[in-house]
């Protein structure tokens, strides 16, 4: 497919330029949580090269995810949907464990995972059966969203993988909510859901249970599962308003903060750069999140609108859980912050989405081309 | 495929776009204003805290001042010792920690567990509690290897005193310990497990000898591993200190009382320095600063030779002959006895219905002063003494520093006693009776003087009549502190008499005999019991351990202006020139001439058979 000019001229810049600037900052912050002090000097562990290296590799991927028009992705939802479905089955039976979870199949060259597919599923899937009208949804519709939802989810949480399958739920969910539901659908959601979390926490593992005990008090084990949350807050709070400045943050450089280049990265930026720093970083996120709402605003048709709605909630609902977690305002989840958390396939993916919704928004003119 | 580009008039939802755009503001404010509470309001909160998790203060310990003998010998030093302590802070179970210590180190929990609460308040916190103060080669290397297996448990090294010569000068240097409750009451810059002074010099010359601690901060990471240091305060060492002991010449000294219950000081008479003071049996210090045990302490505390006990200055004998000298100075001083008064002994003298014989049976003849010293004749002085009475004799004892402390820089001295008319009705309730007189003159009876007092007097007939205070500090001044009210003359007398005692034939101390060197002597033989008949009927050797007389030999000798007194008692040596007579002959060989003189292995061999008899036999006397 030829590549149009106006194409090119089209682009999401902004977009495209925040979610680089992004991933540049968090690389950077990268390579400060991956350093600590020794008696002499300082040890380096190599994240942020590899991070540098999947980065390349996930803005190549974005590229290719913008060559082809995205409109094509309609006709393999479906396929796509039924082949991921088949695959969780094919790991229930077949997948090999891993610490006691069963999520991964063995090709032979690598392990691959079916759920990271079931995200892109449940994405397609869901604009697909979302974008056929636009009246809002009533109990039958809803009730064929979630179905198809829960399939997916359902596998990947017997796995057991409780994280990814809720955010599958999470994606869907909110896309349902950009699409609408009829008033007595939201008013029934609005009494079931909250009478039905008690019934949740049964099916819960005991670990699960103790995290969210130690998050509505940190205090009663402060060295053991309340310490994530302890010395979070202390390297966030410890940074002030101008931040210890770049690698002289003690909580991390002297490895008092765990998990800091993965699910903590952000306490450490917050600590070396501050209040200030920590705001410019949120109003970056937020202008990232609010560049795709423009572009699905803006897309030519409600399959493209609710597929960035789609991409939003991906974004929005681990910048919320990761970001609310590391300022003690949510349980300990390990849930990356996109860009910022050293992670190989999540920033392929990240990029990969982005570029889909680079997608979206540079087609907004092309509808005269049938 | 006809339906994927079909857009037709496909608007998307508003109100899910306003949705998405509140989700957004919802984000942002929330989170600000977590921000702004956890950064700003809560801001001086957390950074004391991130504080309090990467730096910590510690105390740096001073090395106490090292004690070396005249001649620059070391006695007490300082090395490294290894204690086991516990930082509460960093230790998640300090029951299972505790139980795991007291496994390595052998001892129990209950003890380590009352340790731990009793000195909870006394340490800072993220300072190390001293749960084991000092830690084997095995037990560091086995902690050190499991160390990050129990975090909080950290290795201190500390300075720990060490003295080179173990018993030998046990009683003048004392020993150090870890302080306890009083201690660190009175003295606040005292910390849990500091070592101070409980005995001897160590104990005088604490405040001289400890040093200033010092304090360091040091920055740690997760794992409690040290990162950079800095010093905030440099500890300041304690001062050196010199002891005037010749360190050859207490060693010697230590040979020849073998163990054997009894003193030695030998004194500079110009200066008042001691040179040699030893007691013995003695003890080991070293013990102390690594921490007695109970049964380690109770043994001390009951051996019948009483270890503890510092001879020289704590336990008080009757001087015996060697009180003559005293006497016939306070016959000179109130010019009552005429040195060319003579007197006839036959032996024995009568007062009233009672016979005080003298020590040698046949009598000494026609003796004028002079002769009475050299021969110790004990009937010219039971004569004196009934003409001087107590009164007279008493006061000029107590102006020759007798009956009183001598002031030597070391605790617990006793002073003696030198009885008067009122002493004896206060204390028996009786008066002063005619043969007390001659008792006290022959120095039995009431009279009880220390070693070092007896030294003190004979430097005193070497340097003028000069009372010095005895000294143990090589950098220390002379210190007058009384002159014996005789006039140059009678001195001299006194002292030609002395000397006579060792160069006449007849002289009791011709076994002080030292070719080049001017030695005077006096021997002194104290009765601890009243011999019975059958007792004085025995050999020597025969009579049993306790009930033999003290031995006493007071000396003086000098050569190309060096003077020294030199004194030994001896418990139960029988006779003043035999038994303490050797070990004096072989001090002053060593003085002068740097001659090392051991005792003579068969000797040792024999006193110690007779002790060993005697415990077994009676458990062991005790003198007073």
């Amino acid at each position: 497919m030829p590549i149009d000019r106006r194409l090119i001229l089209s682009i999401n810049w902004p977009l495209l330029g925040l979610a680089v600037v992004l991933f540049l900052l968090g690389t950077l912050n990268l390579y400060s949580a991956s350093g600590y002090r020794l008696e002499d000097g300082m040890n380096m562990a190599p994240y942020f090269l590899r991070q540098l290296v999947w980065g390349a590799m996930g803005f190549g991927g974005m590229l290719l995810v913008m060559v082809f028009d995205y409109r094509h992705l309609k006709t393999i939802a479906w396929p796509l949907f039924w082949i991921t479905l088949a695959l969780l089955v094919a790991v229930f039976f077949a997948g090999k464990t891993i610490y006691g979870a069963r999520r991964w199949l063995d090709l032979g060259f690598m392990n691959f995972q079916p759920s990271e597919l079931a995200k892109i599923a449940v994405l397609l899937v869901g604009a697909r059966i979302l974008a056929r009208e636009r009246e809002p949804l009533g109990f039958v519709r809803l009730g064929y969203v979630l179905g198809v939802g829960l399939l997916l989810a359902g596998p990947v949480i017997r796995q057991p993988d409780l994280g990814t399958g809720l955010s599958l739920i999470l994606i869907l969910g909110g896309m349902i909510l950009y699409r609408g539901v009829t008033p007595p659908v939201f008013k029934t959601a609005l009494i079931a859901i909250p009478s039905l979390l008690p019934l949740a926490w049964l099916f819960l593992h005991d670990y699960q249970k103790r995290r969210i005990m130690t998050f509505l008090d940190p205090t009663t084990d402060p060295l053991g599962a309340g310490y994530h949350i302890i010395q979070s807050q202390i390297a966030i709070g410890s940074g002030g308003f101008w931040g210890k400045g770049f690698l002289q943050g003690t909580q991390s450089q002297l490895r008092f903060l765990p998990e800091r280049h993965t699910d903590f990265a952000v306490a450490v930026f917050c600590e070396e750069w501050g209040f200030a720093g920590t705001m410019v970083l949120l109003t970056l996120f937020c202008l990232f999140l609010s560049q795709m709402v423009n572009v699905a605003k803006d897309a030519r048709d409600l399959f493209g609108s609710y597929l960035t709605a789609g991409v939003f909630f991906y974004f929005f609902w681990q910048i919320l859980i990761n970001t609310g977690m590391v300022l003690g305002l949510m349980p300990v989840v390990g849930i990356p912050l996109p860009f910022i958390s050293y992670g190989g396939s999540s920033t392929l993916v990240n990029f990969c989405l982005v570029g889909l919704v680079l997608n979206v928004s540079m087609r907004r003119f092309l509808f005269k081309q049938n | 495929m006809s339906n994927i580009y079909d857009n037709t008039s496909q608007q998307p939802p508003r109100a899910g776009l306003l949705l998405l755009q509140a989700l957004i503001f919802l984000v942002f404010c929330v989170f600000a204003v977590r921000l702004w509470f956890l950064q700003i309001h809560r801001g001086e909160f957390y950074a004391r805290k991130a504080q309090e998790n990467q730096l910590r203060q510690e105390s740096i310990f001073s090395p106490r001042g090292l004690i070396r003998d005249r001649n620059g010998d070391l006695l007490a030093v300082n090395e490294p010792a290894y204690a086991l302590g516990l930082v509460r802070e960093d230790c998640p179970d300090v029951d299972g920690t505790l139980r795991q210590v007291a496994e390595w180190t052998g001892g129990s929990f209950d003890g380590l567990k009352e340790l731990f609460v009793k000195n909870q308040k006394r340490v800072k916190g993220f300072e190390p509690m001293i749960l084991v103060p000092d830690l084997s080669f095995d037990q560091v290397a086995l902690i050190d290897t499991n160390r990050l297996r129990w975090p909080g448990l950290a290795i201190q090294v500390r300075p720990r005193r060490q003295y080179r010569h173990g018993k030998l000068l046990g009683h003048v240097l004392g020993y150090v310990a870890e302080a306890n409750e009083d201690e660190m009451e009175r003295r606040p810059e005292l910390a849990l497990g500091d070592y101070v002074g409980k005995q001897g010099i160590e104990l005088v010359l604490e405040d001289r000898m400890r040093g200033v601690k010092g304090r360091t901060q040091f920055e740690v990471d997760v794992t409690g591993r040290r990162l950079q240091e800095r010093v905030l305060k440099h500890p300041r060492a304690g001062h050196e200190i010199s002891l005037s002991i010749d360190l050859g010449l207490q060693e010697l000294a230590m040979d020849w009382l073998d163990e054997e219950a009894g003193g030695v000081v030998v004194m500079d008479a110009d200066t008042g320095q001691l040179w040699a003071l030893a007691t013995s049996p003695s003890y080991d210090p070293n013990a102390f600063s690594s921490g007695l045990s109970a049964a380690q302490w109770a043994e001390l505390r009951d051996d019948p030779q009483h270890p503890m006990q510092n001879r020289v200055i704590q336990s008080v004998y009757p001087p015996g002959s060697v009180f003559k000298h005293v006497v016939a100075g306070a016959g000179l001083h109130y010019n009552m006895i005429d040195p060319k008064e003579v007197v006839h002994c036959p032996g024995f003298t009568q007062l009233g219905s009672h016979v005080f014989r003298c020590w040698r049976k046949g009598g000494h003849g026609n003796v004028n002063l002079e002769r009475a010293l050299v021969e110790s004749c004990d009937v010219y002085f039971y004569r004196q003494g009934k003409k001087l009475t107590v009164d007279r004799m008493s006061e000029f004892a107590f102006a020759s520093g007798f009956g009183t402390l001598t002031g030597i820089d070391l605790p617990h001295e006793k002073a003696g006693n030198i009885p008067t008319r009122e002493w004896k009705r206060k204390r028996f309730g009786e008066g002063w009776q005619g043969g007390d007189n001659l008792n006290m003159a022959i120095g039995q009876g009431y009279t009880l003087t220390t070693p070092l007092q007896v030294a003190r007097f004979f430097a005193a007939a070497l340097n003028g009549g000069k009372l010095l205070k005895p000294l143990l500090l090589k950098d220390e001044k002379p210190v007058l502190q009384g002159q014996i009210p005789l006039n140059q003359d009678q001195l001299d007398l006194l002292y030609r008499a002395l000397v006579r005692t060792v160069e006449d034939d007849r002289g009791t101390c011709r076994r002080l005999r030292t070719a080049g060197v001017i030695v005077g002597g006096k021997t002194g033989t104290a009765q601890v019991v009243r011999l019975t008949d059958a007792l004085k009927a025995l050999k020597d050797d025969d009579i049993p351990y306790r009930f033999r007389d003290h031995a006493w030999m007071a000396a003086t000798a000098e050569k190309d202006g060096r003077r020294f007194a030199i004194v030994a008692m001896i418990e139960h040596g029988l006779h003043g020139s035999s038994g303490a007579g050797p070990v004096v002959k072989a001090l002053i060989d060593y003085i002068f001439y740097g001659k090392v003189t051991p005792k003579p292995e068969a000797q040792k061999a024999k006193s110690r058979a007779a002790r060993l008899l005697s415990y077994n036999a009676t458990g062991g006397g005790r003198a007073n």
